[in-house]
Formats: structure tokens, C-alpha cells, sequence
């Protein structure tokens, strides 16, 4: 068994019809059992990156390895939900339920699917095309958790939520997720409802990758300054810096102490984000160590 | 792991069966209503239609070809082979709009096919059953509707001769008296298929795939004639008679040579001057029946293969 979930090597993919280059030479590994964010504004790439190693679409460059193997030999053991939520709509609840096990006889845990549906307290006799977005998402989810999948690819799975439902998916997600160790992969373009819910970040901006790593590092690896306009920061690696009259803040990665007259204080995560977004030249830094590496 | 292993449950679908027999219901219901309506119709035809028909001319005593059409049991009668044979003839048009929009287009245009792939179901798998599943109900139903045609065909045949109407030959009666009504509906449903993976919309697939049948259709009937040896009869002052389906005719000269007409309409200086010593005429004998229905089916189903082969490349070119 592996202890990677996915591995990309200089992965790339170029739409004919666009001719538009979706993913550019990524390379990044993800250990099992992490919640992992990948994040990036619209176009970046992320619904790209899910499809792939969904076994969906096929790489024009690179490979992709998924729990060890290639995303169509992972087929039985990932699970993934569309950012649409795709479900027939003439089917009911307990149809498309039905629908699970007869498309997944080996794995399938009608119990647990059976769970998540009577959770939102949901008519099985319902028919999906009745059903609110929030309903629907809970079915999805129903489908791709009564898979009981090792990994588990979410393309923006809160989008199109009130807040109380996506506190009360995410929730329940998270608890089964910790609770099975199922590696979880999760895509969206808002910041803020991946903060608390993840310990692994992958940022991609225009189909390359800008981050990659478990957050605490990614975070204890930056460090916010605040100092005089003319203050030089020397050695660091300065991700994104802005001048406000006399007054300067940048994001680093220090190299050493940062002394002088600088206020440093952690940055949180969409300051992080929002920073490497705004300076599409800062350099990548990947924290994530390649499995030969790994303890 | 804790996975659950559901038993199948003997006599009853399940799996990628199951799912597509539940996901297109109504296009099986309409399919099996469709295959009643015709089949009712053919055997209505085939039982007190015919009898009706038939009583009536023979109290009117007319000669071979020369009864009228317009008397009402004859017209009931005609109705209903009609029907009976017609929906057999465009069932094609019907299976290519379904593949093209329903079966694949709307599958792909809203994502649900690849929710079956992310299920435990490769893409390979699921264009099979998509295809498999349709193509045995297709073919039953055609060859049921085919079986009950020849039926009323052996039946009506001094009905067919008193009125000379519907001849072996006629597009409509040649499709539907043999295989190639099958042929064409599997045709149909490989060529909606292949559109609907090209367009992934539904709207689009039906369009392209009911135009890519019509076109090869259309191709295909063009070549009916030439797919097996035609009969030649040949007379000296004007053109004989041929029993059977007219393929092409003209002069000959005394060398043999076949040329056009010079439409010399008994002119005998002419003739001479043509060097026309006689006509020909190229024809099928009723004989050529089955040469004729079995070469056309093995090139529709050659090209319902290749149809095929293509969507299985297509599909796996785009997944893994």
C-alpha cells in the first residue's frame, strides 16, 4: 500500500478546441489521509486538475499517479463529485441510490448512503428534478461516500450552498473523512470556507502549481512585514509587497531572522493565498516532500 | 475495509442493465408501444384486412391490375400494411434521434456520464451497455415487425397483383420483407451513438445523427441495383418486358455495343443510320430477392461496425 494518493510529474493538459495550455508542468505529491485544498481563481486550472485524476480526461503531457496506480486503475476506490452535481434528474432519492450499488456491487455501503440521505431528511420516493441544490448536493455526496472511496475529489462541493447546509455537509464530510482516513481533495475558488477544514494547500494560478504543502508550513514558511517604505528586506524571498504613504507590508519567506525595524506577524491563509495571486511572478515553493523522502 | 458486498439477486437486472433499462423507461415503453401499433397493424392486415379486400373484388370480377384503389375495405387494408410497414421504415430515423440525443448527447451534455465513470464503470463498459442493451431490443423488435410483413406479404399477393400496387421492390416492402430493416435500425442506433460522442449535446447529436443515417441511407440504396448481377432481356423492333425491378435500358447495335436511344420511334432509315438492330433491358427477377437483401445487409452492417469501432476510439482517446 502506498502512502501517497497523488503524485503528478510535470503534468500537463491542453485543450485542442481552445488551444489554452489548463495545466502546465505540475509536479506535487499528496499523502494519504490529508483534507487537501486546491485553490486558485477561475480558470486556474482546478476543475482540470480533479478531472484528471478522476481518470476522466487523459494528461497531454506527464503522469498522474493515483493511490499508486493510474486514475482508471483507482477507478473502484475514488470517488468524485462534478462542480455541477450532475444526478439524473427522473430518478428518485432511493433510485439513485440504487444507482450506486448497481454501478459499484463490490464497495458499495448502502447504510452509510442511507445515512447521509436521512440526514438532510430527504423523501427516498422524492424525484432529483424536485430537489433544492443543497438536496441535490447531499445525494452527490450520498453516491460518492457510499463508495466508501480512499480518495475522495470534491470540485467546488459547496458552491451553490446556504451557509447552513455547507456547515452541516462539511461537517458530516469531515467527521467521515477523519473517521475512515479517506484522503480528501477539495477544489474552490473561495478562500475562506476551506479555512479550519484542511492541513494541505495547493494553490494553482493560470495551470501552473504556486504552492503545495501542509499549511502549517506553508504559513510557518512566510511572514508577513510591516515597516518603513524605505526599509530593505535584504536576503528574503519577497512574495508581494505594497506601499501605503510611508508605510510598507510585505509578504516574505524569510531567509534567516528578520531583524531591523520589522513588525512580523504569521500570516493566515487568505493572506497567504490573496498574495500569491496578486504577484504571478513570485516563485513556487513546494513543501511537499517527494515519497522517496517521506519518513 | 468494510466494504458491503450487495448479492445479486437471481432473476431480476442488475448492474449497468438495470441502469440502463431504469434511466430510459419511457424510450423502452415508447419502443415497445411502437412494435405493438405496427405489429397490431400487420396482423389486422394480415387477417380480416385481406379477406375483406379480397372479398370485394372478387364480386366485382376485375382483371389483373385493373381494380380500383378506392373502394373502403381495400383502402382499410392498405391503411394498415401502411402503417405496418412504414413504422418499420422510419423506426431508423427514431433509434438515431434517441442515440444521438437521449442515449448519449444529453448524458454527456449533462455530466451524468461521467458519473457513471466515476463509479466502478470504465467508459469502455458503459458504451457497451449502452449499445448492447438497445441493440438486442432493436433487433427483436424489427425482426418480429419483419417476421409479421412477410406474413401479410404471403398473404395479399392476388390482393397486391388485382390492384398493382407494392411491388417486391419498392424501397418500403424490399426493407421491410428481410433483414435490412434490422440492418438499418442497429445502422441507427451506431451512427446516433457515434454523434452524440462527437457533438456531447443533446440537441446536436440527435440533429447530426439523424442526418448521418439519412446520408448513408441514402448512399447505401443509391448502390441497391448494382450489389448483385442484373438480367438482361433484349428484343429486335422495340424494348421487351421485364418482370421485376427496372435497373437501366437502351439500343444496341450490330456490334453488340450497348448506346443510348436514338429515339428513332420505328423510323427505319434511322435505325440504319445508328446501326440500332435491337434493345435491352436491364433487370432483377424476384429471384434476386435475397442476393440483393443479404449483400445491402452485410454493407450496412459493415458500416454499423465501423460506426461502432469509431465511438469505442473516440470515447478512448477522450478517457482513460
Amino acid at each position: 500500500m502506498t502512502d501517497t494518493a497523488i503524485e503528478a510529474a510535470a503534468l500537463g493538459k491542453r485543450f485542442r478546441r481552445r488551444g489554452r495550455q489548463a495545466l502546465d508542468s505540475c509536479t506535487f505529491r499528496l499523502p494519504t489521509g490529508v483534507v487537501c485544498a486546491v485553490v486558485g481563481p477561475n480558470g486556474a486550472g482546478k476543475s482540470t486538475l480533479l478531472a484528471l485524476a478522476a481518470g476522466l480526461t487523459t494528461p497531454t503531457e506527464g503522469t498522474l499517479t493515483i493511490l499508486g496506480g493510474t486514475p482508471s486503475e483507482a477507478r473502484e476506490r475514488l470517488a468524485y463529485v462534478a462542480q455541477d452535481k450532475p444526478l439524473h434528474p427522473q430518478l428518485t432519492v432511493g433510485e439513485t441510490l440504487r444507482l450506486g450499488r448497481e454501478l459499484n456491487p463490490r464497495v458499495w455501503d448502502a447504510a452509510v448512503a442511507e445515512r447521509v440521505v436521512a440526514g438532510g431528511e430527504l423523501d427516498p420516493d422524492a424525484r432529483i428534478s424536485t430537489l433544492s441544490g443543497g438536496q441535490r448536493s447531499r445525494v452527490a455526496l450520498a453516491l460518492a461516500l457510499g463508495k466508501r472511496p480512499a480518495l475522495l475529489l470534491l470540485d467546488e462541493p459547496m458552491a451553490d450552498l446556504d451557509p447552513l447546509a455547507r456547515h452541516q455537509l462539511m461537517g458530516m464530510l469531515l467527521a467521515d473523512a477523519a473517521e475512515r482516513g479517506t484522503t480528501v481533495v477539495m477544489s474552490s475558488h473561495v478562500v475562506a470556507e476551506l479555512e479550519g477544514s484542511c492541513d494541505h494547500l495547493l494553490l494553482l494560478g493560470a495551470g501552473r502549481i504556486r504552492l503545495s504543502g501542509p499549511l502549517d508550513d506553508l504559513l510557518a514558511a512566510h511572514t508577513l512585514v510591516t515597516g518603513p517604505a524605505t526599509g530593505d528586506l535584504g536576503p528574503h524571498t519577497v512574495v508581494e509587497s505594497r506601499t501605503t504613504g510611508r508605510q510598507l507590508t510585505a509578504l516574505v519567506r524569510p531567509r534567516g531572522p528578520v531583524g531591523g525595524d520589522w513588525g512580523t506577524a504569521e500570516p493566515s491563509l487568505e493572506e497567504l493565498v490573496l498574495s500569491h495571486l496578486r504577484s504571478p511572478e513570485a516563485p513556487e515553493l513546494r513543501l511537499d516532500a517527494p515519497e522517496e523522502a517521506a519518513v | 475495509m468494510t466494504a458491503v458486498t450487495v448479492p445479486a439477486r437471481s432473476g431480476r437486472l442488475h448492474g449497468l442493465t438495470w441502469a440502463m433499462f431504469r434511466l430510459h423507461r419511457s424510450a423502452l415503453w415508447f419502443w415497445v408501444m411502437l412494435v405493438a401499433v405496427a405489429a397490431g397493424a400487420l396482423l389486422w392486415a394480415y387477417g380480416p384486412g385481406v379477406t375483406a379486400a379480397e372479398e370485394v373484388y372478387r364480386k366485382l370480377g376485375c382483371g389483373q391490375g385493373l381494380c380500383g384503389t378506392s373502394d373502403t375495405a381495400f383502402q382499410r387494408y392498405e391503411l394498415a400494411a401502411t402503417v405496418g410497414s412504414g413504422l418499420l421504415t422510419v423506426a431508423p430515423v427514431l433509434i438515431a434521434a434517441w442515440a444521438g440525443g437521449s442515449l448519449i448527447g444529453r448524458e454527456l451534455e449533462q455530466g451524468t456520464a461521467r458519473l457513471a465513470w466515476t463509479q466502478s464503470v470504465t467508459p469502455v463498459r458503459w458504451l457497451a451497455a449502452k449499445l448492447a442493451v438497445p441493440a438486442a431490443l432493436i433487433t427483436a423488435g424489427t425482426l418480429l415487425l419483419t417476421l409479421l410483413h412477410r406474413l401479410l406479404w404471403s398473404a395479399d399477393g392476388t390482393l397486391r397483383a388485382a390492384t398493382g400496387t407494392r411491388d417486391w421492390y419498392d424501397s418500403v416492402a424490399f426493407t421491410a420483407n428481410g433483414t435490412l430493416a434490422t440492418a438499418y435500425a442497429l445502422l441507427a442506433l451506431a451512427v446516433g451513438a457515434l454523434a452524440g460522442l462527437l457533438t456531447r449535446r443533446t440537441t446536436a447529436g440527435l440533429g447530426v445523427g439523424v442526418l448521418g443515417l439519412l446520408t448513408l441511407t441514402v448512399a447505401v440504396s443509391e448502390l441497391r441495383p448494382r450489389l448483385w448481377p442484373t438480367e438482361t432481356v433484349t428484343g429486335t423492333t422495340g424494348y421487351p418486358a421485364i418482370g421485376g425491378a427496372f435497373v437501366d435500358e437502351g439500343a444496341l447495335t450490330s456490334t453488340g455495343a450497348r448506346v443510348q436511344d436514338p429515339l428513332c420511334i420505328d423510323d427505319a432509315q434511322c435505325l440504319a443510320d445508328h446501326d440500332i438492330v435491337g434493345f435491352y433491358r436491364d433487370y432483377h427477377p424476384s429471384s434476386h430477392f435475397w442476393p440483393l437483401q443479404l449483400v445491402e445487409t452485410g454493407i450496412v452492417l459493415a458500416v454499423t461496425a465501423l460506426a461502432v469501432l469509431a465511438a469505442f476510439q473516440l470515447l478512448r482517446r477522450r478517457t482513460t
